[in-house]
């Protein structure tokens, strides 16, 4: 069928336009805004203007001790929090899809739930269960006369993290996971079980080759949210200790909003961009290779 | 299928909810024509209920002026403070801390004073301690109003120090004065009480770093940047001396628990230890705690001079303000700093020495032994990247305690951090002044 009025044919535009609006006045003029910021050394506070320094704001990112400390301790959140995060929603997700219809939507809510609290409270309440004296965990662990310290030893600080975080994130995940096994039809699974395939073999030839493509966008999600970590550690650690868990986007926040040095903070916000896009490239070749 | 009648009774809801709000505004708006102060500020502890009180009693007294006072966490209000100069929307007053005026003097956000101080509606200067009124003072300008000065001092616990013996003739809980005597306090405090081999009672713990390890380097004569302020001193043999001491209290004497596994603060709260240093701001916080048998004295002498680190509420004011504007917001600011001493009762010491002269300050128990350390206070150095280097300073220090660097290599590299703060500036300047004709 062809649309005579050229109004009609476009109008779907028209209907685009309020968020696109509001889409470009919010990321697409900010994130161009940032992209040319980056090349001018610029203390928002100093007498001074904005001066063009081409790459400099990147040389000094590259060379700075800070950039790559705050650049290793999100890699190894992202290294930690992204497995642990696929695995434990993909076995939720098989345990609820197993489990009869009424009750089904009860465990889907009471995982989902903690993904609908705004982080600010959830760090705060973290940082209760996280305390030494009184908190929630140790605690229980007293009775076994163990007594961690969550927060202030460097070896366990970003393990504290990225728990909280897992109990925070694993619902969105779980949800998206659940829906793609629902979409496997069940004919597989009873023609499988005819042929003699157990559980272990139904899961591997059937479920898993079927549910490819949601993991794989709950990875890549998982990935560039991880990447962005923020709230959690600012609200938990603060960073510290000794700055072993202050990510990048915190250093970025501080350069930018403390020590309002524009110019650089847009800088490493553009090397972050960078990092999450060359992840990002390289998982959706792999989602195209079938 | 909703039944009609729901409907009509939810448009007149609405209706009566509108009429409501268009009355509200009316009211905002009435024939008294108030002139509207906004108020900005970070007390968002007890300290903002005290404020709040205060805030209103000069809105009743005041029916010409509106104060609208509105809290954010200290930990965000800078950033909220600076985007707001900047976009020309800071409030009308504002608090600062004395620590932080040089940025905002050189953004050029606030208006000096002096003008207002000795005109009609002014004040007596002479009132103020001298070290506290230079602390907003440059080029012979002042640049706000100091509401309060917040000294560290030395809180101990009474119980605990009446069980380990330390006590005066008359058998009252005595707080040590000199290095020997806190020693021997914390030798007397430390305690494993059920003989497990690890310690339940601790003599001392460090709170907040930058308080505390700054008080013990000024006790050592310690510098931390030239008079130019163009070289960072902080690695200076006095104050490597001074976290020395610190480090040996936790890892050779063994008085004061590791920072890594010890919430100190908490601890001291929960009676585990005898000593802590904290500013008289954490008072409300002790209180609250009713089973803690706790006092206040001025900080030990553990360096060679008396020193204590001090930090002041500095009341400051919008630049180009109109007139209206000015004299009422001049006025909410006297109202304040003549009314200190209710600001005091929360926790804080008032700046005026007629204030604290007085009875009802004499009575305020802590407070008024904290605020006999004013002669000797010492604000933090004013330096317009203070941020970065409490960062520096804070990082240092920790690693020190921690054990991962000797005192000496922690502050080498932070010093050797600052410099390069330093320098970077330098060169901004330099470069931008070659520019200008």
């Amino acid at each position: 069928m062809k649309y005579k009025s050229t109004l009609f044919r476009y109008s779907g535009y028209v209907f685009l336009l309020p968020y696109m609006a509001l889409f470009c006045a919010f990321l697409v003029v900010p994130l161009c805004y940032g992209l040319v910021l980056s090349f001018f050394d610029w203390e928002m506070i100093s007498p001074f203007p904005p001066k063009f320094i081409g790459l400099g704001n990147y040389g000094e990112a590259l060379t700075s001790p800070y950039f790559w400390k705050a650049l290793w301790a999100t890699i190894r959140f992202v290294i930690m929090i992204v497995p642990s995060v696929v695995l434990g929603a993909l076995l939720i997700a098989l345990l609820i899809n197993n489990v009869p219809q009424k009750q089904e939507s009860f465990f889907r809510a009471a995982y989902f739930f903690p993904t609908i609290i705004s982080i600010s409270v959830a760090g705060i309440l973290w940082r209760w269960f996280y305390n030494t004296e009184f908190g929630l965990f140790n605690s229980y662990l007293q009775n076994l006369g163990i007594r961690v310290h969550w927060l202030s030893e460097m070896k366990w600080a970003m393990k504290s993290i990225v728990l909280m975080t897992l109990w925070w994130t694993i619902g969105g995940a779980m949800v998206v996971l659940l829906a793609g096994l629902k979409q496997i039809p069940d004919q597989y699974y009873e023609a499988a079980a005819i042929d003699g395939a157990n559980a272990i073999h139904r899961f591997f030839y059937i479920t898993l080759p079927l549910l490819r493509p949601v993991l794989l966008f709950v990875i890549v999600m998982s990935i560039i949210g991880s990447f962005q970590v923020f709230g959690q550690t600012f609200m938990i650690t603060r960073g510290g200790p000794e700055l072993s868990t202050r990510v990048l986007v915190q250093y970025i926040y501080e350069t930018a909003f403390s020590n309002y040095r524009m110019g650089y903070g847009a800088a490493m916000s553009w090397l972050l961009f960078l990092v999450i896009a060359v992840f990002s490239l390289i998982q959706f070749r792999l989602i195209k290779e079938r | 299928m909703q039944p009609p009648g729901n409907i009509k009774s939810a448009f007149k809801t609405s209706l009566r909810i509108l009429l409501c709000a268009f009355l509200l505004v009316g009211c905002e708006l009435g024939p008294s024509r108030k002139i509207t102060v906004r108020f900005w500020n970070g007390f968002t502890g007890p300290d903002g209920r005290t404020m709040l009180k205060i805030v209103k009693r000069f809105n009743r007294e005041n029916p010409d002026i509106r104060v609208l006072m509105q809290r954010m966490d200290w930990g965000t209000y800078y950033n909220k403070l600076f985007v707001a100069g900047i976009g020309n929307r800071a409030p009308e007053v504002f608090i600062i801390h004395a620590g932080n005026i040089e940025r905002f003097m050189q953004a050029n956000f606030i208006r000096t004073i002096d003008d207002l101080v000795a005109g009609e509606n002014g004040m007596d200067t002479r009132d103020f301690s001298e070290n506290i009124w230079n602390a907003v003072e440059k080029n012979g300008r002042h640049y706000g109003l100091p509401l309060d000065v917040h000294i560290i001092g030395m809180y101990y616990n009474r119980a605990l120090f009446r069980k380990a013996g330390i006590v005066d003739e008359k058998g009252e809980p005595k707080p040590p004065e000199t290095r020997e005597e806190f020693l021997k306090a914390l030798s007397k405090l430390t305690k494993d009480v059920n003989g497990d081999g690890q310690n339940d009672t601790w003599g001392f713990v460090l709170t907040w770093y930058w308080t505390n390890l700054y008080s013990l380097m000024c006790q050592w004569e310690g510098k931390f940047f030239t008079p130019d302020n163009d070289k960072c001193l902080l690695n200076s043999p006095e104050n490597v001396e001074a976290l020395q001491f610190c480090v040996d209290l936790i890892r050779k004497y063994k008085y004061s628990p590791p920072p890594e596994n010890f919430d100190s603060w908490i601890g001291f709260r929960q009676g585990k230890v005898g000593i802590a240093f904290e500013g008289i701001y954490m008072l409300a916080d002790l209180e609250r705690q009713k089973d803690l048998d706790f006092a206040g004295a001025p900080m030990p002498v553990l360096g060679k001079v008396p020193a204590a680190w001090a930090d002041s509420h500095i009341l400051c004011l919008k630049t180009g303000l109109e007139d209206k504007k000015l004299d009422a917001a001049w006025r909410f600011m006297k109202y304040l700093s003549d009314n200190s001493l209710d600001w005091a009762e929360g926790g804080q010491v008032p700046v005026r020495s007629s204030l604290r002269n007085t009875e009802r300050f004499r009575n305020m128990k802590i407070q008024w032994e904290f605020a006999k350390q004013i002669p000797y206070i010492r604000y933090v150095p004013r330096v317009p990247f203070i941020f970065e280097y409490g960062q520096e300073f804070n990082v240092g220090v920790e690693k020190a305690l921690r054990g991962t660097l000797s005192p000496k290599q922690a502050l080498d590299e932070a010093a050797e951090n600052v410099n390069k703060i330093i320098e970077r500036r330098n060169k901004m300047i330099e470069e931008n002044l070659k520019r200008r004709p």
